[in-house]
């Protein structure tokens, strides 16, 4: 090849000039590619960020520990400590205890406090308190003076305070007033939670809380001379129910969510991108063939048929610079709107994460350029190779010889129907560590099948219906389907974007509506009750707050009106898995609920379960440790040893994990653990009358917890209402994906159309020669649209309907566990689908006013 | 040299004296020493827990029946965080983690033949086993973590362990309890409440083991024992203080005490005491002491000069000596907790009194060069 | 505008068309006036650039004259509207194209009775008119074939068939023999000379050839957009 210089020179001339004077159309392909790549690099973003603050939140807890003291369910005795500082192989040992707590007389801000020993806490959290001239309070006032604390800069600007202020903070409905010592420097420990966190000593953090005697964990740092025997001597020594344990495990547990939910939402904006590919396959196709003659002439002139394929290459790499840098605006702004919404999903999803600010990573910057790069480099490689087809001779033509390729359809669509075929039996391989490989991968030969089978379909429309449509659409109709035809692979790859595009609505529209259906059938199933209570910060602080025994007394007290379904709820550990462990009294759940089993028989478990005979997993714990009926489970709760058999597997859609159920009256008796984490409250109607009225129980159930501040009471009905808005809400987002790919493929009819105008200038022309009118001749463009459409449409929903079933039994299984009861919206599928068919025809207006432009007079003209 | 940077500094009395915040506490609402301690034993072996800071500060040598030589130091600091009656919400229901007393204990070793230095540093608060300091009949206790140092009626037991060495010793007193100063009251500075309770086990036989490097060495030595305790800060006017402690041949010892003011002069209330072999005390005033620095050390990491070699002159006791270091280098950096920089270490002695030969070893304290010692905690 | 002037089946006067192409104007035709009787065998001359395209287009109703007035068979084309452009090029005029210009996605029978099927026909009264065309021009074997798979020769005639579907009254060719060898020129000269004698349809054949001459009942020679008096030189 000739020096850079010509070749960009070329390029300019050729290339740039000719986008340059068409430059709506290249416009419209750089919006769809800027709208792709924004879409594919915020999403990315901001998980990222959530994934970040996630991990640095956790880091920064556990600090530089080595291991963790802990007590599944529970909470640690503060004595181990003495010991512990004494075992010659500790370096330190720090005790910690952190809890959500409420600040403010509204209680309007919830923040991360953490009671610590500053002392032995230094070598393992780095924290340091700012500088201040004016005060001359320290650290070691924290300990000095009880009910102190520091917080950071985020903290007392968002709650308005000052140094050496006072600060109301409330928990589990205790309220204490406390004084700032001073403000946390930025770094360390005060990166927790997002910055919104509290310093305080854990003697102060004691007194507040109530919680005299116990910590969260004690966690160590080893010496470097110690070795796996001593490790072990210091867990054997520690007593029964508590454990040593990796600090990692929470973290690589709750790491794995994200990046599993990173994966899914990043192949589904990539989509947008995908689709927006096509758009310049369109375009760089446009340009390489109605240049045919230009083409020919270089040649004649001396360049070499490499020059040319570069050229177009060229122009693909171009337009994918170009639209990526057009996607930098369009990110910043859609990456802010994600960022609460997708924080907000993973936080009611998995892990509770507190993101405020973006972090540009420079790498996921290059990622998205490099991928926008290479998809539109993909897609003008075709083009380009058919331009290096043209022979040099074709100069001396008067006009373009290019007629409409024969390329065989029949083999590329064996080819097509043969990848559709092998869609159901791949994905029986299984994923890998929660990346649902096999089915991303049926997915892709989902779409490259009916993608292939495309052009033979279109051909099949194009041999039998012109002649129906005549009567349907007169000439016009006739004319613009015998197109369809012909028109060969490049009216396939436009409408192998809407099939995409289709595909997908569809198949998500039939996924959310079978995810909602089931989970509403679960809601209403599952979480049966009238009234909830729990302790106010329960699940935030892993269920170790259980209800005072005061509360329980006064419930129990009433069961000759209401029915009590109390629970034990313990997080557990597996591993890197995190499950809940919960206890709960069957007999009674039994006699207004239903558990949605996936097999067995659902009575005779129920029996066993009430006689202690064994467990039931949720089907997301089975598919997360591969479990099996009848294998048996072993864990250790509340400092018992547990062996059990499992004797069923259900659905669960409870959010953050797996869960495990077990007869409360049987755990009890193992562990002697009389505790409730909570209990469901069945209004009865069994009793003679005169019963209480609803109202009369409902008082007298407010009442109790009126007076234990830090219980709540939650409506069951407004508890199931909840949970399918927390549903809806973790779909918001992909519906918003969705569409920005249909507004993509819009866009791609919209140029492919035109193109195809375009390239029939001389046709169209010849049309109105020989008598036929404008309207006629707009008319055939529309039919050309409605048949594309449609073929899309068809094709789309095919493909969809396929695909939905690989959503919902293959990715989200492997991805997060579960399956859903299959069933399809016909309401709003068939609602939608004359609207998405619409936008597409809207689509052709612009193609058909394209038509006109050059006189007729044109076919005339001399050269 | 081999320093090994431990997590918390922990400083010498005055360290912590002039260390801890006033934070608008003022020094009055701490029991101070304002007269003669009237010091009795072993009760006053035990904590005085009303005042602000305490110490037990115990130093030597040691040899080994090779004749390896080591310097040894372990010191247990206490410090109440703040005065009674001045805690602004007093809880009613206390945790166990609450108290207002912290402990700081230091080990340090120094490797005389090997030219090497090791230290480690511990704290924790007064609570749930971790740190503490009692009495139980005759006997007094205390305690850091896993170290401890046992005073009982004829016996002293010492342990500590480091990553780098430990040492287990029993040290024998030789001679009674000295008290410093008017009965234990010694005075640091021009205020009558600038004073301390001071008193020295100015010999104790030793003997015991030390762990250095993966091997063992049975050990014999002398060792020395103070203990004081005090609430007053450093008076504004000094930078800091030299401070010596000296065993000789003759079975006598000697121990200076000299404040530096900022205008380079040594304070008015610099001291020190003369021990002679029946355990007679003799009080020595600044007068008295003539110390001459002979040379001076540069140290490569905080760049402070420090004395390296000192003529000490005492006229009365006709008493010549030239103390200098066993090795140069044995200063302290806590960057980590008080950032005081201060040099403390083994040194050995030689000259003569009224005529006679006279060498021994003991132990330097040298602060407030590397910066102003006024650091806060 | 229908006007009744039975002489002449085109008239022309003071005929103009400027074309603006970008900041400059180019003129077509200045000033043609002219007149062509029915039946007439007419060969416009003139080399690249005379006007004869310009011509040409505004007599088959493709473009409009910026000044003068043109009236073929009775139709006022310079103020017509589209609407009757449309029904002109349907009706009077059957135009063939030097390139043939066939609708590469249909087959020569296809291709033959598109204009009457837009012009509204019915394909059963369509078809069988078609296949009487294609038989006349020897393309019986080819009629379900597709342009790409005919010769020059073949294709020509084809165009030729569907300038006659709706039996127009006017034939124009635009250099019908420009893409043809010499035999295959001289039988489409051939078969617009039988149309023209047999039916009396006016044909109008702009060429630079010299294959038409002899068949030609009079000549209009072009230059620089004016007609010149003395016989064309070409």
């Amino acid at each position: 090849m000739r020096s850079l210089t010509l070749f960009l020179r070329l390029w300019t001339w050729f290339s740039y000039r000719q986008l340059y004077a068409h430059r709506w159309r290249a416009l419209a392909v750089l919006l769809g590619i800027g709208l792709g790549a924004a879409v594919f690099t915020s999403v990315r973003l901001a998980v990222n960020a959530s994934l970040h603050s996630f991990t640095q939140s956790m880091d920064t807890i556990s600090g530089r520990a080595d291991w963790s003291v802990v007590k599944p369910g529970g909470r640690v005795p503060e004595t181990l400590i003495s010991d512990l500082l004494k075992n010659p192989s500790v370096k330190t040992a720090s005790p910690l205890l952190k809890t959500y707590v409420q600040a403010g007389e509204q209680a309007a801000r919830e923040f991360l406090l953490i009671g610590l020993d500053p002392i032995l806490d230094r070598a393992l959290r780095p924290w340091q308190m700012d500088a201040d001239a004016l005060s001359a309070s320290t650290w070691l006032d924290l300990i000095g003076q009880p009910g102190t604390l520091l917080l950071t800069h985020k903290l007392m600007a968002s709650l308005r305070l000052e140094s050496g202020g006072d600060i109301k903070l409330k928990y589990f409905g205790r309220s204490s007033k406390f004084r700032i010592l001073g403000v946390l420097n930025s770094q360390g420990l005060a990166l927790a939670d997002a910055g919104y966190v509290a310093i305080t000593d854990i003697a102060s953090m004691q007194e507040f809380t109530g919680l005299h005697g116990v910590v969260d964990r004690i966690d160590i740092l080893l010496k470097s001379t110690a070795t796996v025997r001593d490790i072990e001597r210091i867990r054997a020594a520690l007593p029964a129910g508590v454990i040593l344990s990796r600090p990692s495990e929470a973290r690589e547990a709750g790491r794995m969510m994200i990046d599993a939910y990173r994966l899914n939402l990043s192949v589904l904006s990539f989509v947008s991108l995908f689709v927006g590919m096509f758009l310049v396959y369109s375009l760089v196709s446009l340009n390489a063939t109605s240049r045919r003659h230009e083409l020919a002439i270089l040649r004649s002139l001396g360049a070499s048929s490499k020059e040319l394929f570069w050229l177009f290459i060229t122009e693909g790499a171009f337009l994918g610079i170009v639209g990526w840098l057009l996607a930098i605006p369009i990110s910043s702004f859609m990456v802010h709107k994600l960022l609460h919404s997708v924080s907000a999903t993973i936080t009611h999803l998995f892990v509770r994460v507190n993101v405020d600010r973006l972090k540009l990573d420079p790498w996921e910057v290059l990622l998205s350029f490099c991928v926008t790069l290479l998809i539109s480099v993909l897609a003008a490689y075709q083009p380009a190779r058919e331009a290096v087809r043209v022979p040099p001779k074709e100069a001396f033509l008067m006009h373009d010889r290019s007629l409409p390729g024969h390329k065989p359809l029949i083999f590329p669509a064996f080819v097509g129907l043969f990848l559709i075929t092998i869609v159901l039996p791949l994905p029986k391989l299984a994923g890998v560590s929660h990346v649902p490989f096999s089915g991303y991968v049926a997915t892709f030969f989902l779409f490259a099948g009916f993608s292939l089978l495309s052009p033979w379909f279109l051909a099949f429309m194009g041999t039998f219906l012109p002649p129906l449509l005549r009567y349907v659409g007169g000439q016009p109709a006739y004319l613009g389907s015998r197109y369809m035809r012909d028109a060969g692979s490049r009216i396939a790859i436009s409408v192998g974007a809407l099939i995409t595009a289709m595909a997908l609505y569809v198949a998500l529209v039939i996924m959310v509506h079978s995810f909602r259906n089931t989970v509403e059938t679960w809601v209403n199933q599952s979480i049966r009750g009238d009234v909830f209570l729990q302790t106010q910060t329960g699940s935030v602080n892993e269920y170790r707050d259980p209800l005072p025994g005061k509360v329980v007394e006064q419930l129990e007290s009433m069961q000759d009106r209401i029915d009590l379904l109390p629970y034990r709820r313990v997080y557990l550990y597996e591993g890197n898995i995190r499950y809940l462990f919960e206890a709960i009294d069957f007999s009674i759940f039994s006699k207004y609920g239903r558990l949605l089993f996936l097999e067995g028989d659902s009575p005779a478990i129920m029996q066993q379960l009430a006689k202690g005979e064994g467990v039931i997993v949720s089907e997301v714990m089975a598919n997360q440790l591969n479990l099996k009926i009848g294998e048996y489970f072993h864990a250790k709760v509340g400092g018992a040893d547990f062996n059990m058999p499992i004797l069923g597997i259900y659905r669960d859609y409870r959010t953050q994990g797996g869960v495990l159920h077990y007869s409360l009256k049987h755990y009890q008796k193992l562990t002697g653990d009389l505790t409730w984490t909570g209990t469901r409250v069945f209004l009865r109607n069994d009793q003679p009358p005169p019963r209480p009225s609803r109202e009369a129980i409902m008082q007298q159930l407010y009442r109790i917890v009126r007076h234990t501040p830090g219980v709540v009471v939650t409506i069951g009905s407004d508890l199931r209402r909840e949970i399918l808005r927390i549903f809806d809400e973790t779909f918001a987002i992909t519906t918003v994906l969705l569409l920005i790919a249909l507004f993509v493929a819009a866009l791609g009819i919209t140029t492919t159309l035109t193109v195809l105008v375009l390239e029939r200038t001389r046709e169209l022309n010849t049309l109105l020669a020989i008598g036929a009118s404008f309207r006629q001749i707009r008319a055939m463009i529309f039919w050309e649209a409605v048949l594309m459409v449609t073929a899309g449409q068809i094709l789309g929903a095919g493909c969809g309907f396929i695909l939905s079933r690989l959503l919902i039994y293959v990715i989200n299984r492997q991805s997060f566990g579960w399956t859903f009861l299959y069933s399809v919206d016909w309401g709003s599928l068939s609602a939608s689908l004359p609207l998405i068919f619409t936008t597409a025809l809207l689509a052709a207006i612009p193609a058909s006013r394209m038509a006109f432009r050059q006189s007729p007079a044109s076919l005339l003209r001399e050269r | 040299m081999v320093w090994i940077t431990k997590l918390l500094l922990l400083p010498v009395m005055f360290f912590l004296g002039a260390a801890l915040p006033t934070s608008g506490y003022a020094e009055k609402q701490f029991k101070s020493v304002t007269g003669p301690c009237n010091l009795h034993f072993p009760r006053d072996h035990g904590p005085h827990q009303d005042f602000r800071t305490e110490w037990w500060y115990y130093t030597g040598h040691l040899e080994s029946e090779e004749g390896h030589g080591f310097g040894f130091q372990l010191t247990f600091f206490r410090s109440r965080v703040t005065p009674p009656a001045t805690v602004r919400y007093p809880p009613e229901s206390p945790s166990a983690w609450r108290t207002d007393q912290l402990y700081l204990a230091h080990a340090a070793l120094t490797d005389i033949p090997g030219q090497d230095f090791f230290h480690a540093e511990q704290m924790a608060r007064a609570a749930l086993g971790m740190a503490g300091a009692s009495q139980e009949g005759d006997s007094t206790s205390i305690f850091l973590k896993h170290w401890y140092a046992r005073i009982e009626p004829h016996i002293h037991k010492l342990g500590a362990e480091t990553d780098d060495f430990s040492v287990q010793l029993t040290l024998k007193p030789a001679k009674s309890p000295v008290p410093h100063g008017n009965s234990g009251y010694s005075l640091k500075g021009r205020k009558k409440e600038s004073a301390s309770c001071y008193y020295s086990m100015t010999r104790l036989q030793a003997t015991g083991s030390v762990f250095l490097q993966n091997e063992e060495y049975p050990v014999k030595g002398l060792a020395w024992m103070d203990h004081e305790f005090s609430s007053a800060p450093l008076e504004a006017d000094l930078v800091g203080w030299d401070w010596f402690s000296l065993q000789f041949n003759d079975n006598t010892e000697l121990m200076i005490y000299l404040l530096r003011q900022d205008d380079g002069e040594y304070s008015p209330a610099s001291s020190g005491t003369f021990v002679e072999p029946a355990g007679r005390v003799q009080h020595l005033s600044r007068e008295m002491i003539d110390v001459e620095i002979l040379e001076v050390w540069e140290s490569p990491r905080s760049a402070a000069i420090y004395p390296a070699r000192w003529r000490i002159r005492i006229k009365p006791l006709d008493l010549e000596l030239i103390v200098r270091p066993t090795l140069a280098d044995q200063e302290m950096l806590t960057p980590e907790s008080t950032r005081v920089t201060y040099w403390e270490g083994s040194v050995s002695a030689n000259g003569s009194i009224e005529g006679n030969a006279l060498h021994g070893a003991g132990y330097v304290e040298l602060t407030g060069y590397a910066k102003k010692f006024d650091a806060p905690m | 505008m229908l006007i009744n002037d039975d002489s002449a089946i085109i008239r022309a006067e003071g005929l103009t068309r400027v074309y603006s192409m970008g900041a400059t104007e180019v003129t077509g035709i200045r000033d043609v006036s002219l007149r062509i009787g029915r039946g007439e065998f007419v060969v416009l001359k003139g080399n690249s650039g005379s006007g004869k395209s310009t011509l040409l287009a505004l007599l088959a109703g493709l473009d409009q004259p910026t000044r003068g007035r043109l009236v073929v068979a009775q139709h006022d084309l310079q103020d017509a509207s589209q609407a009757e452009l449309v029904r002109y090029r349907r009706e009077i005029v059957g135009i063939i194209f030097q390139s043939f210009n066939l609708l590469p996605t249909l087959t020569v029978l296809e291709n033959v009775c598109l204009p009457a099927l837009l012009a509204g026909d019915p394909l059963v009264q369509v078809k069988p008119r078609a296949r009487q065309l294609i038989d006349w021009l020897n393309l019986k074997s080819r009629d379900n074939h597709r342009p790409a798979q005919l010769s020059g020769g073949e294709m020509q005639r084809t165009a030729i068939a569907r300038s006659l579907i709706n039996d127009p009254e006017i034939i124009l060719a635009d250099e019908p023999t420009g893409n043809l060898d010499s035999l295959n020129g001289q039988t489409v000269i051939e078969l617009l000379s039988e149309l023209n004698r047999n039916s009396r349809r006016t044909v109008i054949v702009a060429t630079h050839s010299s294959l038409a001459d002899p068949y030609a009942t009079s000549h209009i020679c072009l230059k620089d957009g004016l007609i010149t008096e003395s016989l064309c030189e070409v």
